[in-house]
């Protein structure tokens, strides 16, 4: 059992102008996998180590199962801690690094040696155990931090970007273990990381930030298709949605206008848009919602609108294509295609945007309308 | 132990890890500072029980002195003929080293010699060097000059002659901080200037000098402080004769000191010697800045 | 491509000559000291001895009282290192990773006090021993020396380059800062001790200044002084000198060649940070 509750979580370093977590409010449950996300400087780090006990709290409280833990030392929070440098102690082996924490504890010698191993065995490391860190790939330390971690048994785990100093496919398949090591291991894991994929594949629960502020905490798909401002909108999902600015302008029908461009809203959204005569909003649309008309005859697609293709990205499995509406360069967008069908530059294509996956933010706020 | 916070657990270890250095320097560094000052202003004698305040009285005093003149005089020329050849010298010695020579590990380490032996062994081994019969002037003779003077008992060699012997002891040390400041110039800034047409001496005055600028402020700085307080080579080789001829202000400052433990005489002309290397420093900070590129 | 080739040539030359002139007069030293001749000056002087003897070195130990004074030096050079060493850590640590009020006040402290030439200190220092008697004593020679400003430096430089996610992950393993300090930062740390145990070393071996003032009989002399209190005395017997000042440098010379790594370490460091 281990639920953290954090209430209006302050964190102001001396001397600093403004707050790096600014009253943060989350409440985590019992062996939820949290990641929290967002670019660097939004304070994600830090709202890790003010768990930690590495950061003192200005502000608010901490809970660890109901327990007030602003004021223990980290070595008191019963939690564990793996960093993105991996923080080996250098001058120990594998084994003494793993066991170092348990010593201190006063664990008892055989199981000290009984936790070591079953941690090694787990993480298949148990070949190094007599090793030093620096004979270790960095894939190899990084499982030893791991196991550091395991081996202490503690109700929550923290994971400060580990993954981000090894290449990229011992990334993918280091996230693939932690996931199970998180259902192996049946604890609470708070795991940060700056990288929006490694977040909604690892996430029961996604905790967006920036500048301090957390923007939404939801689940993944909640995240991709219900962003509560155009921050989360444009943050998650890659690439990223397009950001239309304008204003919706009602006559005999509810239109959207960006400076020459001026487009009737779908039937559906008239409604509820209809209301916001003359206000400034932005216009979102995900490149996964835009369909080739030729292509895609079953989709609920907004009228015609014709474009012209300004370059391709192909990946491989799916091509990127970057476009220009009605011919404008400001108005750059990208939908994704998948790679049977072959575009060609300068090509015109006719396309619409899958009418419930439109979507609209408040041009001042940011928050989302609809 | 336990401790309500971090901070405190920080502060507790931080003032019992520095109790005991902080206590050794309180006594033999914070305060003397002050002290020194308090001395210089009273008449103080170790002999003499009875200890009169005297104001500047020991500072006009050395003003009228003609052998504190004297070492003033002294010191001035030893460091401004010490600190510039001394510095040119290893940084030359540096840049040849700095050419892909072979054998740079045994010539590193043949410089640095001088520089980690005792001074009392250099100054002894100096004294036979530069006496009547010794192997300068038998080195001179050999190659035609001829030459018979006794260069510690000479008014007017004496104090060159210690320049010299500071100048082959240090320089190895200096050229070794060189040595490390010219390895950090990247390579291509020599393979540019190259392609623009420089010779090895031009590459040398526009590249090499401008880039260890930091190191030259370093080394001119040490080599500074440690020329104004020369003292082991005076005591060993001309205890600052012949008539006074070799006589720097450390010597002077220990002579009044520790011989005639004038202690506040000797504070006050310790004082001034202080003042003396401070200005330097400001003057050199304030001109001649380290500037990194 | 020729002129470059000739241009090493010289630079060789250069540098044979330099070297000549660099250890040229430690080479006529050790000559000297092996030679029975007591009349080191007769011309043409040469480098190798006419007839060699071991004599000098035994009359070192026979006529002078250097077993005494290399047991004063061998003590007061042996307790201010390992002293030097300890306490510069634990001040390095101090400065380097813990934040306490009055850190910075106190580092500032220190750092203005490199810049006092430390001539001025002696009058105030020999008064402060005085007091307490200690004048002429072991403690006199060596408690002013127990711990140097620059190996404080030292060590905070080099604590400063350990990565904190090293100490944060002992502090969640369970550590104090006592035991972060022992056992996580002082055992990765020996190159950065190495380098001030043998600054100390050669420091404290080839102190001069400091012995002259505060001892003023034989038996509490150390090698260095000891050997130039000789200078007058011996000017006749040059072999029996010579032979003192090479048994004298042999330690710190030992020490230069081992541990040659550290010193060019030390003095590149130093140099960039001026």
């Amino acid at each position: 059992m281990a639920t953290i509750d954090i209430e209006q979580l302050e964190k102001t370093y001396p001397g600093a102008d403004t707050a790096t977590i600014k009253g943060a409010d989350l409440s985590i449950q019992d062996k939820e996998f949290i990641v929290l996300v967002g670019p660097s400087g939004c304070g994600k780090s830090t709202l890790l180590r003010m768990i930690a006990g590495l950061e003192e709290i200005t502000a608010g409280s901490l809970l660890i199962d109901g327990e007030r833990m602003n004021e223990l030392s980290p070595k008191d929070r019963d939690i564990a801690m793996v960093f993105q440098n991996y923080a080996l102690y250098p001058h120990m082996t594998v084994f003494d690094n793993m066991a170092f924490g348990l010593k201190l504890r006063k664990t008892p010698k055989d199981e000290i040696k009984e936790k070591v191993e079953h941690a090694a065995k787990i993480l298949d490391i148990s070949h190094l155990l007599n090793r030093r860190p620096k004979d270790m790939s960095g894939g190899q330390r990084q499982r030893v931090a791991i196991g550091r971690s395991i081996v202490r048994d503690p109700k929550v785990f923290l994971f400060d970007e580990p993954l981000s100093n090894l290449d990229a496919k011992l990334r993918v398949q280091m996230r693939a273990e932690i996931k199970k090591l998180h259902r192996t291991l049946d604890a609470t894991i708070v795991y940060v990381t700056h990288d929006q994929i490694e977040a909604m594949t690892m996430g029961d629960r996604i905790v967006v930030l920036k500048d301090g502020i957390v923007q939404q905490f939801d689940s993944p798909m909640n995240l991709f298709n219900n962003p509560q401002n155009k921050f989360v909108a444009g943050f998650i999902g890659s690439p990223s949605m397009n950001f239309l600015p304008g204003i919706i302008s009602v006559d005999k029908e509810v239109n959207f206008i960006s400076e020459d461009l001026k487009f009737a809203v779908p039937q559906d959204l008239k409604p509820s848009l209809k209301p916001l005569d003359g206000k400034e909003v932005v216009f979102g649309f995900r490149p996964e919602y835009i369909y080739d008309k030729a292509v895609e005859k079953n989709k609920r697609l907004s009228e015609d609108m014709e474009i012209v293709i300004d370059s391709l990205e192909p990946i491989g499995s799916e091509t990127f294509v970057y476009f220009h509406y009605k011919g404008n360069p400001k108005y750059t967008f990208c939908f994704r295609s998948d790679s049977r069908h072959q575009y060609t530059i300068g090509e015109t294509v006719t396309i619409g945007v899958d009418i419930d996956r439109l979507r609209f933010f408040d041009g001042k706020t940011e928050k989302r309308i609809m | 132990m336990k401790f309500r916070s971090r901070k405190k657990e920080q502060l507790f270890w931080g003032y019992v890890f520095l109790a005991f250095p902080l206590f050794l320097l309180s006594i033999f560094v914070f305060f003397p500072i002050g002290f020194a000052f308090v001395v210089s202003f009273y008449d103080w004698n170790l002999l003499i029980p009875d200890k009169p305040f005297v104001g500047l009285g020991n500072y006009f005093e050395l003003f009228k002195d003609p052998v504190f003149i004297k070492a003033i005089k002294n010191t001035i020329i030893y460091t401004l003929g010490v600190v510039p050849v001394q510095t040119l010298l290893s940084l030359f010695l540096a840049f040849i080293m700095n050419q892909k020579i072979r054998g740079r590990a045994f010539f590193r380490t043949a410089f640095y010699i001088p520089a980690i032996t005792s001074s009392v062994v250099t100054s002894i081994i100096f004294v036979w060097i530069y006496s009547k019969p010794g192997l300068l002037n038998f080195g001179l003779n050999s190659v035609g000059i001829d030459s018979n003077i006794d260069w510690l008992t000479n008014p007017t060699t004496v104090l060159p002659s210690i320049m010299m012997l500071n100048i082959w002891t240090t320089s190895g040390y200096f050229m070794v901080s060189f040595l490390a400041g010219l390895q950090n110039i990247p390579s291509s800034l020599y393979e540019a200037a190259k392609i623009d047409g420089a010779n090895q001496w031009q590459q040398f005055w526009k590249i090499t000098v401008p880039m260890v600028r930091p190191v030259t402020y370093f080394v001119v700085i040490i080599s500074l402080i440690g020329c104004f307080q020369v003292f082991d080579q005076i005591f060993i080789m001309s205890s600052g004769g012949p008539d006074n001829a070799s006589t720097t202000m450390s010597y002077f400052v220990y002579q009044n000191s520790f011989k005639y433990f004038r202690f506040g005489f000797g504070a006050a002309s310790a004082v001034i010697l202080a003042l003396l290397i401070f200005a330097t420093t400001l003057i050199q900070k304030k001109y001649f800045p380290p500037e990194a590129y | 491509m020729k002129e470059l080739k000739l241009q090493k040539i010289g630079f060789i030359i250069i540098l044979a000559v330099a070297t000549l002139i660099y250890i040229g007069p430690f080479l006529f030293s050790i000559s000297i000291s092996f030679n029975a001749d007591k009349n080191v000056f007769e011309w043409p002087i040469k480098l190798f001895p006419e007839t060699f003897t071991l004599d000098n070195y035994k009359n070192v130990w026979n006529e002078l009282p250097f077993g005494k004074w290399l047991f004063n030096s061998v003590l007061v050079t042996t307790i201010q290192t390992v002293t030097n060493v300890f306490f510069s850590a634990l001040a390095g640590f101090a400065f380097a990773r813990l934040e306490f009020k009055g850190r910075k006040l106190i580092f500032g402290l220190l750092l203005s006090s490199l810049m006092i030439p430390g001539i001025i200190l002696l009058v105030p220092k020999f008064i402060i021993l005085n007091e307490f008697r200690l004048i002429n004593s072991y403690a006199g020679l060596i408690i002013p020396g127990l711990v140097g400003v620059t190996n404080i430096f030292l060590m905070k430089q080099f604590f400063e380059t350990i990565p904190k996610d090293l100490e944060q992950a002992a502090l969640i393993d369970g550590c104090s800062y006592f035991r972060i300090f022992w056992q996580v930062f002082l055992p990765i740390s020996k190159p950065a001790l190495a380098a001030v145990a043998i600054y100390t070393f050669q420091g404290s071996w080839n102190e001069f200044l400091w012995p002259v003032i505060v001892t003023y009989t034989e038996n509490m002399y150390t090698l260095p002084l000891g050997m130039a209190s000789l200078r007058t005395e011996l000017m006749t017997d040059w072999p029996l000198l010579m032979a003192g000042t090479i048994l004298i440098s042999l330690p710190t010379l030992a020490i230069f060649i081992i541990f040659q790594r550290y010193f060019v370490q030390g003095v590149a460091s130093s140099g960039l940070k001026g």
